[in-house]
């Protein structure tokens, strides 16, 4: 039984719902129903697996006779709750990658927005202050891209994708001034603005992009393009925006250049870059497969946490906003 | 309660003025009293000194002059003067016409200063939810073992950051920031040894730390690539929290103990964070910055700016650190935390 822990993985499980006595676990591509008794041994078995214990503790723990055991993992196998590592591909192409990032990006989506603020901002239960903040990291943010996107650029070595990168930063450098246009409508100076610091979570997310700039531009790209996936859509952010401006009175001109900036992404086509990149890569291996998804993923748990930063922060009525860099003369 | 405490005193010596009470003080008023704290100092006002320092609070901005302030309060020059030199020897009081971007201090005198904020930044995080909830036996099993993943993944990163520093170091931090990374190297270890009781080396060298640890470490590569300085300035906060006196040294066997008695399958693991504690101890890390501070020539404003800020960031980061094993592992309880594959999502 060592050989099934070394052999098994658990897939991502997103969300578990519970209704009269049974699980709903959904994964990406389908649902799973387990009874309770089952998925108390789904969880014995998931925590089992990356473990040292031997197959007997499981089995004591699942009260299960150990003969049985195998049995019941082949089962959660073929419910597509486990997988086997002898059937990853060794090989796949940059498309075939794509197909494959593709079928879980809405998944991944919303994991990133499963953060209670967005359900909060939406219900009134949000306030003004919340709003201004959330805008204050989003400048930031995005002036921030001046510190990963060119980067990507220099450490990407194959000529058509140094190009895409290029003209991607020159499409995006200023995109900045949208969102100081905004928080001047909302009373902010200019120099307010741009002489503040950005919460911990909102500068983490730029150090990400570029600790992956560095590592592989692959792994720069499908960060990139996680974070395109998040307004490909009008139909995704329009209801937010119109929401708390009717909620916490944020004047439409405060939002009309966020518009702005949203739809010149749309025109961009910037969601089509990931698949423009991987046209250029013939082959990727499984290691380097697993290691640009890994990066995806990571990037989408970023999201969660920035969400939550910026609430925990803004929501305290006696912490300063814009937030100010320490000054020995002053403070 | 009182300390003297000059933060420009090798400036130029110009007269001071442009009285700025400092914005990280608070003011305090009951029974005609006035109290002004900063950071861990006090001062109490009482009688004439709590009246005029009333009526010339609102000129206290930086901007005004001491003539003029005391013009618009019908006051005697030399009297608010007075008060207001006074104050400043408690530090809650600066003078922005003293300040030039020459020669701001010593690498002593910011040893100092930096001592005083630094206690000051680290008391949230000393505050932070998730002690007490792990003393208490509160704490779920993802987020105990969470934390010593965490744990784990953040001293391993000294192999990033030390080095990192080490490779950019100005010549008078290099031979300091070489000596730490030898010595800190191996410490990751010693938190894999106690890992290693519950799950198997290779699933612990695969695993991968949160957003929140990541952005800890990469927050520390970031400094060290840009300067030495400022990035240990930034170490230091950290390494109080292990050697300071009165830190979460003071508090460290009782949580231990606690821990031992909520969570017994964690014995090995506190063995492992004991062992790296007096491993710390023992290499004299405790004395590491204030040599520093004496090899570097003196520093600017804009140093002495630049090497607090980032020490500050850095006490937001570990908040944030604590942040993520709490909030992350109460909402995404899988650990430990392996790393995607095609076949995984």
């Amino acid at each position: 039984m060592a050989s099934t822990q070394t052999h098994y993985r658990t897939r991502r499980v997103y969300d578990i719902k519970s209704s009269a006595g049974r699980r709903e676990l959904r994964l990406s591509d389908r649902v799973v129903e387990l009874g309770e008794r089952e998925f108390q041994w789904y969880q014995h078995v998931a925590q089992w697996l990356p473990s040292v214990k031997g197959v007997a503790e499981l089995s004591h723990e699942l009260g299960m006779d150990e003969a049985k055991v195998p049995k019941f993992i082949e089962a959660l196998e073929k419910s597509g709750l486990l997988y086997r590592l002898d059937d990853l591909p060794k090989t796949m192409t940059g498309l075939e990658f794509h197909a494959r990032f593709s079928s879980v990006l809405n998944s991944w989506l919303s994991e990133a927005f499963a953060h209670p603020f967005w359900e909060r901002m939406m219900s009134g239960k949000g306030s003004a202050r919340l709003f201004t903040g959330w805008l204050i990291e989003l400048y930031h943010y995005t002036k921030n891209a001046n510190r990963h996107m060119p980067l990507s650029a220099a450490h990407a070595h194959e000529k058509p994708i140094k190009q895409l990168r290029a003209k991607h930063y020159a499409e995006e450098w200023n995109h900045f001034h949208y969102f100081m246009k905004s928080l001047k409508e909302l009373g902010f100076s200019e120099p307010q603005i741009a002489e503040s610091v950005p919460l911990p979570m909102t500068l983490a997310l730029s150090n990400f992009m570029r600790q992956a700039a560095r590592e592989d531009i692959l792994a720069y790209s499908i960060c990139s393009a996680v974070l395109e996936g998040t307004t490909t859509d009008r139909r995704t952010y329009n209801p937010y925006y119109e929401k708390c401006a009717e909620l916490y009175g944020v004047p439409k001109e405060a939002i009309a250049p966020i518009y702005a900036h949203l739809d010149l992404d749309v025109k961009y086509q910037h969601s089509d870059l990931f698949r423009d990149i991987l046209q250029h890569v013939p082959e990727m291996s499984a290691e380097r497969a697993s290691k640009v998804l890994d990066y995806g993923h990571q990037l989408v748990e970023h999201i969660w946490l920035w969400t939550d930063n910026i609430e925990k922060y803004y929501q305290v009525e006696s912490n300063p906003v814009p937030r100010r860099p320490f000054d020995i003369r002053v403070d | 309660m009182q300390t003297e405490s000059s933060t420009a005193s090798s400036a130029a010596p110009t007269i001071k003025d442009l009285p700025l009470l400092r914005r990280s003080a608070s003011v305090l008023r009951e029974n005609g009293q006035v109290a002004i704290r900063h950071l861990r100092d006090e001062v109490t006002l009482d009688g004439a000194a709590a009246q005029l320092f009333s009526k010339a609070e609102p000129y206290l901005d930086g901007k005004t002059t001491i003539e003029a302030a005391a013009a618009k309060l019908d006051e005697k020059p030399a009297r608010l003067r007075a008060l207001l030199e006074r104050l400043e020897k408690v530090g809650v009081i600066g003078f922005l016409s003293a300040q030039s971007d020459g020669a701001a201090m010593t690498g002593l005198e910011f040893h100092k200063l930096h001592r005083e904020h630094c206690n000051h930044w680290l008391q949230d995080v000393y505050r932070h939810p998730l002690w007490e909830k792990i003393v208490s036996g509160r704490a779920s099993r993802a987020q105990v073992l969470g934390f010593a993943f965490e744990k784990y993944h953040y001293i391993e990163a000294a192999f990033e950051h030390m080095g990192i520093a080490a490779a950019n170091a100005t010549p008078e931090m290099m031979p300091h920031l070489a000596r730490h990374f030898i010595e800190e190297y191996t410490h990751g270890d010693i938190y894999r040894k106690g890992l290693r009781s519950l799950f198997p080396d290779d699933v612990i060298l695969r695993s991968q730390p949160l957003p929140s640890t990541r952005a800890l470490v990469n927050y520390l590569n970031e400094s060290a690539q840009r300067s030495s300085f400022s990035y240990y300035s930034g170490n230091e906060l950290l390494q109080m929290t292990e050697n300071e006196e009165g830190g979460a040294a003071g508090a460290v066997n009782e949580f231990y103990a606690a821990m031992r008695k909520h969570y017994p399958y964690t014995e090995k693991l506190i063995d492992a964070f004991i062992a790296h504690t007096n491993a710390d101890q023992n290499l004299g890390h405790a004395n590491a910055f204030l040599l520093m501070c004496q090899s570097v020539p003196p520093l600017t404003l804009r140093e002495v700016n630049d090497a607090l800020n980032v020490a500050r960031n850095m006490a937001e980061h570990l908040l944030l650190f604590m942040d993520g094993i709490d909030i992350f592992y109460a909402n995404f309880a899988t650990v430990p935390r392996m790393p995607c594959d095609p076949l995984s999502e």
